[in-house]
């Protein structure tokens, strides 16, 4: 209340009050007189949760109250050819029926006797059509009236079906990102500490960079034709232990090549966060591999592993909604892909591997191999990566 | 010109707020003429037991005559026809029973006024409630001035206070809210009344920084004066302040000045000094920055007046609706209903020194113009002149045998519970002028 306001000279105290609730009101919102919290205390929360408990007895309310239908009664006549002559009393009767042909001399009263007949009918009718007509109005109020209350009820229950959902998935999405961050922190738990011995292969990793970044042979490049396979023992040499997990896991050794042919940009990125996976796995194993770690290259050591796949499913959700990370990582994988024949190739793979990440995961990936000489280029030494990225 | 004083207890040493009162009525009055105080000899407003001896004796210049109490109050019978009256459908019979438990029952004192009524031009009786103003007032006919001090509780409610209001010649009110109150339930609009309430002996010099040294007291802080009880919204003050404390940005301290009868929060900054003489009690009003006033019920709140007095703002309890309208008829105060306007507010007077300032220049000029002796005087003294002038009307009568057993009677509670509320800022159109308009700084 510091910057309490009194605009005039002189101090009206029903103005500073306003001017306090006011703020109060400003700070806390709606102010609540007393009647009002005890009213809203004294309202029982409904549970409105499950869908399925939403019931309405709206409809039997309605036709409970709607009286029975019951025609009006319209007034009419019957009207018949001796109707004109008709009497309780007999003689009259006689009378009138003695005189008629006299009275035919004076007019026709045929045509009116018609007129008054067909109208008699015809309001008969008419008083039929019409509770015909109501009857069956009603009918169809009814029926509208038990449309409208089962949409309105479907359209309840569609509503708070569509909340639990939204809740559910609120639920889900945090889980997951729980999930993503605990992988991140079990990732960057790991310390890369190569020992003396190890040292040298991981030196290597520039001229394997290489086979790591060679276009599909879909796309027809010349050096298509550069075979990289020879290479990749030697890539696998340094890190054989990488190898060891993927082999572990049980998983079939092609499964990390399926997807090689006509793969698009989003699988690209893909491809590159699956390879920034097992190097982490690989820089692991490396540092934790003995010496005896070194093994020959096999077809499984490519084999994705449940960790990598993990990873995938993790990149399939961050590939829905980063776009520019989505366009920087594929443009990175372009300058690669556009990049001179083999010989000259070396280059780009070590512009992109210094190029500053793009996204949380690459910078984490960035800082894994501390150890060795060159950190930036230290991905190289995964022995997996030329294998699926050349399928 | 000769006065009689009728009021329960009388004494330096008797400090209640009607009684109080009462003294300085009877002493500012007897410059003007001769008053008579007649009373009780009880002291203890819950027994009424006789502890002062009977006769005539002189206090501060005022000649005192008291007369014995025929039994003290039971509580427990007391308690049975206060349930009776205030909460069930009962009868006239019924509320005189609860009048008679409640005392203090003096028929000595009530026999004394019939006898020697004619003998002073008018007698005052204070607090309507009590046995003395019921039946002494009938006693003294045409002489009787009633100053009620009335708070909105049930009491108000019951009907055998409605002729007494009616039927005494004036009606000296503390405040328009007793006064409005005491229309809706009675009905007496075209009884003589004026709004008067009562001064304060407040030093010209008090001693802030004395009292701050002697009480080893430092930094701002709002002050508490009265009885430390439940009755008088001392409980919510308490959580009220003990919410505030937690805002580090308060720097107020709370002062507590009275005898407890709730137990006091243990906090640093809330401090109880118990009972204080005169003298401390307005060096504290003055050392402090603001008066709280947390009170539900109060018919004038002598104290806001003394604060005022002292140039002091008040903080008062909002639902109370006579210092409500005072705060808002001087432009003096700020009130509160709930926490956060208590905060509010609070905060509003530590925090803009000027806002505190003219409030406390507001509640200095309303006491002077409203509350000082002589203005006090005036008014009593013109009442007298205008009943000597005006005839007198007929009082009601007594309801008969069979009025007093009829079951007829809504609970007191119900009654008081119609009566419009909230602070009276309209003068009613069958009042007299009086000089009671709202004031600006």
């Amino acid at each position: 209340m510091a910057d309490f306001n009194v605009r005039s000279d002189s101090v009206n105290v029903e103005h500073i009050m306003e001017q306090i609730r006011a703020r109060i009101r400003e700070k806390r919102g709606v102010d609540y007189t007393e009647q009002q919290i005890r009213e809203l205390a004294a309202v029982k929360l409904e549970k409105f949760l499950d869908p399925r408990g939403v019931r309405s007895d709206l409809l039997d309310q309605f036709r409970k109250v709607q009286p029975a239908y019951e025609p009006p009664e319209l007034p009419n006549f019957a009207f018949e050819d001796a109707t004109l002559f008709e009497s309780h009393r007999g003689p009259i009767r006689g009378l009138r029926k003695l005189l008629l042909p006299i009275l035919k001399l004076f007019f026709n009263p045929n045509p009116l006797i018609q007129a008054l007949n067909i109208q008699s009918r015809l309001n008969t009718m008419n008083a039929e059509r019409e509770t015909r007509r109501e009857s069956a109005r009603r009918q169809m109020d009814q029926l509208y009236y038990e449309l409208i209350h089962n949409l309105v009820i479907e359209t309840t229950r569609l509503g708070i079906e569509v909340k639990n959902l939204k809740m559910r998935v609120e639920s889900v999405s945090s889980r997951l990102e729980f999930n993503e961050r605990r992988a991140r922190a079990l990732e960057s738990a790991v310390v890369y500490k190569p020992s003396e011995a190890e040292a040298a292969p991981v030196q290597q990793a520039p001229a394997q960079s290489q086979q790591r970044f060679m276009p599909p042979p879909s796309q027809g490049r010349p050096f298509q034709q550069t075979p990289p396979r020879p290479q990749a023992p030697q890539a696998a040499a340094p890190t054989p232990a990488a190898v060891a997990p993927a082999t572990n896991q049980g998983q079939p050794a092609d499964a990390g090549r399926q997807g090689a042919p006509g793969e698009g940009p989003g699988q690209r990125s893909r491809r590159r966060r699956r390879r920034r996976g097992r190097r982490g796995s690989g820089s692991a194993a490396a540092m934790m591999g003995a010496p005896g770690a070194v093994q020959p290259e096999t077809p499984d050591a490519s084999a994705s592993t449940d960790a990598v796949d993990q990873m995938d499913a993790m990149d399939r959700m961050d590939d829905d909604g980063a776009p520019e990370a989505e366009a920087s990582r594929a443009g990175a994988v372009e300058e690669v892909d556009s990049s001179p024949p083999p010989e000259a190739s070396a280059v780009p793979s070590t512009d992109s591997a210094q190029s500053p990440p793009t996204g949380p995961e690459e910078s984490s990936t960035a800082r894994e191999p501390q150890g060795s000489p060159e950190p930036g280029r230290g991905t190289s030494s995964e022995p997996g990566g030329s294998d699926t990225d050349t399928q | 010109m000769k006065v009689a004083v009728v009021v329960q207890r009388y004494g330096q040493a008797i400090n209640g707020g009607a009684e109080l009162h009462a003294r300085y009525i009877a002493e500012h009055l007897a410059r003007h003429g001769q008053v008579d105080v007649l009373t009780t000899c009880a002291t203890d407003y819950v027994t009424w037991r006789n502890e002062l001896q009977p006769g005539v004796e002189t206090v501060n210049g005022v000649s005192v005559r008291r007369f014995r109490v025929k039994h003290e109050r039971d509580p427990r019978v007391f308690g049975k026809r206060s349930d009776r009256v205030f909460e069930q459908r009962h009868s006239v019979g019924d509320e005189l029973d609860w009048l008679d438990a409640e005392g203090p029952t003096s028929p000595a004192l009530v026999d004394y006024v019939g006898k020697h009524a004619a003998d002073y031009d008018f007698c005052l009786f204070f607090s309507y409630r009590y046995y003395h103003a019921y039946y002494g007032s009938r006693a003294a006919g045409d002489r009787a001035i009633l100053v009620p001090t009335a708070e909105r509780d049930a009491t108000i409610g019951l009907s055998i206070f409605r002729p007494l209001f009616r039927s005494v010649r004036a009606v000296m009110y503390n405040s328009p809210e007793e006064r409005a109150m005491i229309h809706a339930v009675s009905g007496n609009q075209s009884v003589p009344g004026v709004v008067v309430g009562i001064g304060s002996h407040v030093p010209n010099n008090p001693q802030p920084a004395r009292f701050r040294q002697k009480y080893n007291i430092r930094g701002p802080f709002a002050i508490y004066v009265g009885r430390i009880d439940l009755n008088k919204g001392c409980k919510e003050l308490f959580e009220f302040f003990q919410g505030y404390l937690k805002d580090p940005t308060g720097k107020l301290s709370l002062i507590l000045i009275g005898n407890s009868l709730l137990p006091v929060p243990d906090h640093a900054r809330i401090r109880h000094l118990g009972f204080l003489d005169d003298t401390d009690k307005f060096d504290a009003m003055a050392a402090a920055d603001l008066l709280v006033m947390p009170s539900y019920y109060e018919s004038l709140s002598m104290v806001a007046l003394e604060a005022w007095a002292l140039g002091r703002p008040v903080l008062a309890n909002g639902k109370c609706d006579v210092l409500k309208g005072q705060c808002i008829r001087s432009n003096a105060g700020l009130y509160y209903e709930t926490y956060a306007e208590f905060v509010g507010t609070l905060e509003a007077i530590e925090q803009n020194r000027w806002l505190a300032g003219s409030l406390g220049r507001n509640g200095r000029q309303y006491f002077k113009d409203q509350y000082d002796w002589p203005v006090i005087e005036r008014k009593y003294l013109e009442m007298f002149e205008r009943l000597k002038k005006e005839a007198p009307a007929a009082p009601d009568p007594l309801p008969g045998w069979l009025d007093r057993r009829r079951q007829d009677l809504r609970p007191a509670e119900e009654v008081i519970a119609a009566l419009p509320k909230g602070p009276a800022l309209h003068a009613p159109k069958h009042a007299s002028p009086e000089p009671d308009g709202r004031r600006r700084a």
